[in-house]
């Protein structure tokens, strides 16, 4: 689903419009240029659409694959995978600039990465599986 | 007027070899990975590696620039004090500034704990009178405070939180950072100011983490406990800041500590070597008596090194 590589090479830096192409493609799901222009919520002209889907794709942020002349885009990440990568970037880059010494924005970046719920969750369920792991050795043991 | 000059020139010398030593160690600690080495050690080398400049110049200030000055420096002699003076007004500039440091620590995290405790009692759950819980909201969730009467606080909402076990652990892994001193570390790095000096103090501070994570655990169950434990209190969101002087339970990389416990094994603890502390005594010898046999040479070469540096 998603490299890692793309992930950690992405730096998204969207516009207004870029991130209102983004949306519906996110509604629809995949789209292609005519497609999202059906519906007439988008009031761009069709090559203005198309080079904002050729700037996304370009960005790392959308699949493509030709469909006739044309082609059809699909997001290559969820909205929450987005904001999850865009975070855990602007905490890398934040990181690597150099924090000086005991700074309160050290203790900023320890309590986003100490809250980040879905860590936690996966962690949580890591330290349940051991636990079990645990149970069932100490189980084994028991009987023989 | 010699009095003085010697109390410059030596001033002088000690800010400048602590800025070099200091930017060196910045330069220089980053590649130094010790592999296959027990977290405790690499705490130690880290804590030695930071304070290394100060100590480092202030033997050398003491043992040698003024020693050197004293005997070697003509007095009749008229030199330009226009230097020497600069560089001492920094050196004092330098030291003060670490002395507040110091100052404002000790006094923000004694202004801290004493809100802290108010109302607090020992805690039932441990025998250590050391322990009490405090039930203020907002406090990290178990933190030791404090660097000569250290005591592990633990609030309600952690008591209510972990098991019995896992408070247990969690206690012993406070209790680990208490017998190692690491608040005193703390506050001894509050004295050695330095700019860019954020990434070896952070290091060192995973590092201690971890070595209390390794002293508190003696087997598997422990370690699960242990991870248990901090995925929990990580839940907790602390309102308040922890003060300087303190170790939270809930610090470093949560993701390194909980995957290193949940991995634990008796076997990999032991193949870790520990570097001892008197590892460091023959060579420490050795430089003593190097010293003691060339010690007219050597106060000869630093009044030569004294001149060069500040003319």
């Amino acid at each position: 689903m998603m490299k890692a590589s793309s992930i950690f090479g992405l730096r998204p830096r969207l516009g207004p419009f870029e991130q209102q192409v983004l949306e519906k493609l996110w509604k629809h799901g995949s789209a292609t240029v005519r497609e999202l222009l059906a519906d007439g919520e988008i009031h761009q002209a069709y090559t203005t659409v198309m080079t904002t889907l050729s700037r996304l794709y370009k960005k790392g942020l959308l699949d493509r694959v030709s469909e006739g002349k044309a082609f059809r885009y699909t997001p290559r990440h969820t909205p929450e995978e987005l904001q999850r990568v865009t975070t855990l970037d602007s905490l890398r880059q934040l990181l690597e600039s150099g924090v000086p010494s005991s700074l309160p924005l050290s203790h900023v970046v320890e309590a986003l990465s100490i809250h980040d719920a879905r860590l936690l969750d996966e962690l949580q369920l890591l330290v349940e599986r051991k636990y079990r792991e645990l149970h069932g050795q100490k189980k084994i043991r028991e009987k023989s | 007027m010699f009095a003085l000059r010697g109390i410059a020139v030596s001033l002088s010398c000690f800010v400048l070899l602590y800025c070099l030593l200091s930017a060196l160690v910045e330069a220089a600690w980053s590649p130094l990975k010790p592999l296959q080495v027990a977290q405790r050690s690499v705490a130690a080398i880290l804590f030695a590696l930071r304070t290394l400049p100060l100590l480092v110049s202030v033997i050398v200030t003491f043992a040698l620039v003024v020693p050197s000055f004293r005997l070697l420096e003509p007095r009749s002699k008229q030199e330009g004090m226009a230097m020497p003076l600069a560089l001492g007004v920094c050196a004092l500039l330098l030291i003060a500034y670490s002395c507040f440091r110091v100052i404002a620590a000790q006094t923000s995290t004694t202004r801290l704990v004493t809100r802290w405790l108010e109302g607090t009692h020992p805690l039932k759950a441990s025998a250590d009178s050391a322990i009490t819980f405090h039930s203020r909201r907002g406090a990290p969730p178990i933190t030791l405070v404090g660097v000569l009467n250290p005591r592990v606080l633990v609030s309600e909402d952690t008591i209510a939180l972990l098991s019995h076990d896992e408070l247990n652990i969690a206690l012993k892994h406070e209790l680990e950072h208490m017998k190692a001193w690491d608040n005193l570390k703390k506050l001894i790095f509050c004295f050695c100011p330095f700019p860019g000096m954020a990434k070896l103090e952070s290091a060192w501070s995973q590092a201690a983490e971890l070595a209390a994570d390794d002293a508190a655990v003696s087997n598997q169950g422990d370690a699960v406990d242990l991870a248990a434990a901090l995925v929990k209190l990580s839940r907790l969101v602390p309102i308040e800041g922890a003060p300087v002087c303190s170790m939270g339970f809930v610090a470093g990389s949560l993701t390194q500590r909980v995957v290193r416990l949940l991995t634990w094994d008796e076997a990999s603890k032991e193949r870790r070597v520990r570097i001892r502390i008197w590892f460091v005594v023959p060579f420490a010898v050795a430089a003593s008596l190097l010293v003691a046999i060339a010690y007219g040479p050597v106060l000869a070469l630093t009044h030569e090194v004294t001149e060069f540096l500040i003319r």
